[in-house]
């Protein structure tokens, strides 16, 4: 009798249990849900940006003055910082990749090795993140922070528009960053790679474009093309995409994260998923 | 979070702003459509270009984008790869018109794949002075591939090295050489020595020794007997002596024999001169003959004439009895 005792539970405990399980099984519910919704207002905000892009009337005289500022506020203070950080990286890179290949022997390959580990690679990465940390991680979680704090329907009610006036410039400026950041420091990473090979000289300009023309075929430049574009918009709509999710969210009951995190660990995953998509098309 | 609203940007001239920002957008086009246009003409694409068609069994290692090079420097690329219906690869290869003096109607062209590294296409132009390639011009290539040596060279090694393991295995030739060698010179250090050696065991070593021996005492013997020989004939008696005599002997009776031949040529002449003088007479005897004979026929004549006329005539006719 003792032994059937310890072994049938009490009522209670199977309560418990089954509580616990549900409980589980809510959390875990209630988690994918959450992210399927913030992907969903992912989307949602670049399809947003984009009808408000293609309006005529984005680019009234007041929407204009807006979009110009976080354009210029957006990109002007990162470029000097980011190519001067680009260029000592790929310093480095290329200095060791050069000593490397004339250890080996292989120097007629360090050219076309520097250029597909940095400018196809690595400062299109960096660049991202560069602007999504000093930019349009602080932009998003400035946007929550207006709409928490009511500043959106102040000015709905005096007659202006927020998203024209606030989340459309900062989306532009985001990706508009990441595309001057990444042109720039490609050209800076190719001059140093290009005098890091053959020095101070013009004579091996024709052998060095010979060989860019053939790492860029057809498919690797709209791979490069196309990745630039989609690290611009992944930088650019996710932070902002939480304020899509309303004042609320900030403060929803059971978030562990505060959204800024939240913000970065989805742009993180985005800029993953399009790392290793680019790698798959250019090496597969 | 905190409750604070943000600091927003101080409101600036907007203009200002706006310009700043022109530039930026200017920029950015103007970088992505100079990066466009310079790889656009990094890839060739504002070239005349003349189409070169190789022909190879084999196109292993050849991508589009890949350089035709003509003594190291790059003269085509190859814009496509194709697989002929009679199984060949088809490598069309661009050649810009600007560089395509360089290839001739005997220009050859090869591709070499190395053991490191990768595929290249190589043209030979050896008479720059040929007709030049004519545009969409088929060649078949040569395949120069060093990684196909190996298998050969690895069979060749192998073989060698069997061919030595052989050599060195405990029952080989050689290895049976060397113990015939070792047997040797143990035997050149035996109590034969080399005699033994070279005569096959210590008895034939003996006997060669017996006969070492007497061979020493025959030549003693033979030294007895020469230095007899010597005196008896270089001795005051000996032979010599006497054949010396002999020979002076033997000159006076030359010299007396000499005279004798002189009188005997002599001789010899009177004869020489009787004979003249008899074969003188001799023809004086055939005029003598020839009137005798004259003579007689004459005689014979006239005792025919006296038969004739004589009344004493015999009768001439032969009677048998």
């Amino acid at each position: 009798m003792r032994v059937g005792e310890s072994i049938i539970p009490s009522m209670a405990t199977l309560h418990d249990i089954t509580e616990g399980l549900s409980d589980i099984g809510r959390d875990s519910l209630r988690t994918s849900l959450d992210w399927t919704t913030s992907w969903w207002h992912v989307i949602y905000a670049g399809a947003l940006v984009l009808v408000l892009a293609m309006s005529p009337s984005t680019y009234q005289r007041s929407a204009r003055a807006s979009l110009a500022r976080q354009l210029y506020l957006g990109t002007a203070p990162l470029l000097p910082w980011f190519a001067l950080l680009a260029a000592l990286f790929s310093v480095v890179i290329i200095r060791i990749v050069v000593v490397t290949a004339v250890s080996y022997g292989l120097t007629q390959y360090a050219l076309e090795m520097m250029i597909r580990v940095l400018v196809l690679e690595l400062i299109p990465l960096s660049a991202a993140l560069f602007v999504a940390l000093r930019a349009t991680l602080p932009s998003g979680a400035e946007l929550t922070a207006m709409h928490r704090s009511g500043v959106f329907h102040e000015q709905e009610r005096s007659g202006a528009d927020p998203l024209r006036h606030e989340l459309l410039p900062r989306v532009v400026a985001g990706m508009f960053a990441v595309q001057l950041l990444v042109a720039v420091s490609c050209l800076i990473t190719m001059v140093l790679a290009y005098i890091a090979v053959y020095g101070f000289t013009l004579a091996a300009f024709g052998g060095f474009t010979r060989t860019l023309g053939q790492i860029f075929n057809p498919a690797v430049a709209l791979i490069f093309a196309l990745k630039t574009l989609f690290f611009g918009m992944a930088v650019a709509l996710v932070p902002v995409a939480a304020f899509l999710r309303g004042p609320q969210s900030a403060s929803a009951p059971g978030s562990r994260a505060s959204p800024e995190l939240d913000g970065l660990i989805r742009l993180f995953a985005a800029i993953l998923v399009i790392e290793a998509v680019s790698l798959v098309g250019n090496y597969y | 979070m905190s409750e604070e609203t943000p600091a927003t940007p101080a409101p600036r001239t907007a203009s200002h702003l706006e310009v700043k920002a022109t530039m930026l957008l200017i920029a950015l086009l103007l970088l992505v459509t100079g990066a466009g246009l310079y790889l656009a003409y990094a890839r060739g694409a504002f070239e005349r270009t003349q189409q070169l068609v190789l022909i190879a069994e084999d196109s292993e290692g050849v991508g589009v984008g890949m350089d035709m090079t003509f003594a190291g420097f790059p003269i085509g690329r190859v814009t496509r790869i194709e697989l002929a219906p009679d199984g060949n690869a088809r490598i069309l290869v661009d050649v810009p018109v600007k560089d395509a003096h360089w290839l001739r109607q005997s220009s050859v062209f090869a591709i070499q794949r190395g053991v490191v590294g990768n595929t290249n296409i190589r043209a030979y132009t050896g008479i720059l002075t040929d007709p030049p390639l004519e545009d969409g011009a088929v060649r078949t290539v040569l395949r120069g591939d060093a990684t196909a040596e190996i298998p050969r060279l690895m069979a060749e090694a192998r073989q060698v090295l069997q061919n030595l393991s052989a050599m060195t295995a405990s029952d080989s030739a050689l290895n049976a050489s060397l113990a015939n060698v070792q047997g040797f010179t143990e035997k050149l250090q035996g109590p034969g020595g080399a005699v033994g050696a070279l005569m096959g065991g210590d008895s034939e070593a003996k006997k060669l020794a017996a006969v070492l021996d007497r061979s020493n005492s025959l030549l003693a013997r033979l030294d007895g007997l020469v230095a007899k020989a010597d005196a008896q004939v270089f001795g005051n008696d000996g032979l010599m002596r006497d054949a010396r005599t002999t020979v002076t002997s033997l000159n006076a009776m030359l010299l007396d024999a000499r005279a004798s031949l002189q009188k005997v040529d002599e001789v010899l002449k009177e004869a020489k001169a009787v004979g003249e003088n008899a074969r003188a007479a001799t023809t004086d005897l055939g005029a003598l003959r020839a009137d005798v004979e004259t003579s007689l026929r004459n005689v014979d004549g006239l005792i025919n004439e006296l038969n004739r006329k004589w009344p004493f005539k015999r009768e001439t006719e032969l009677k048998l009895p």
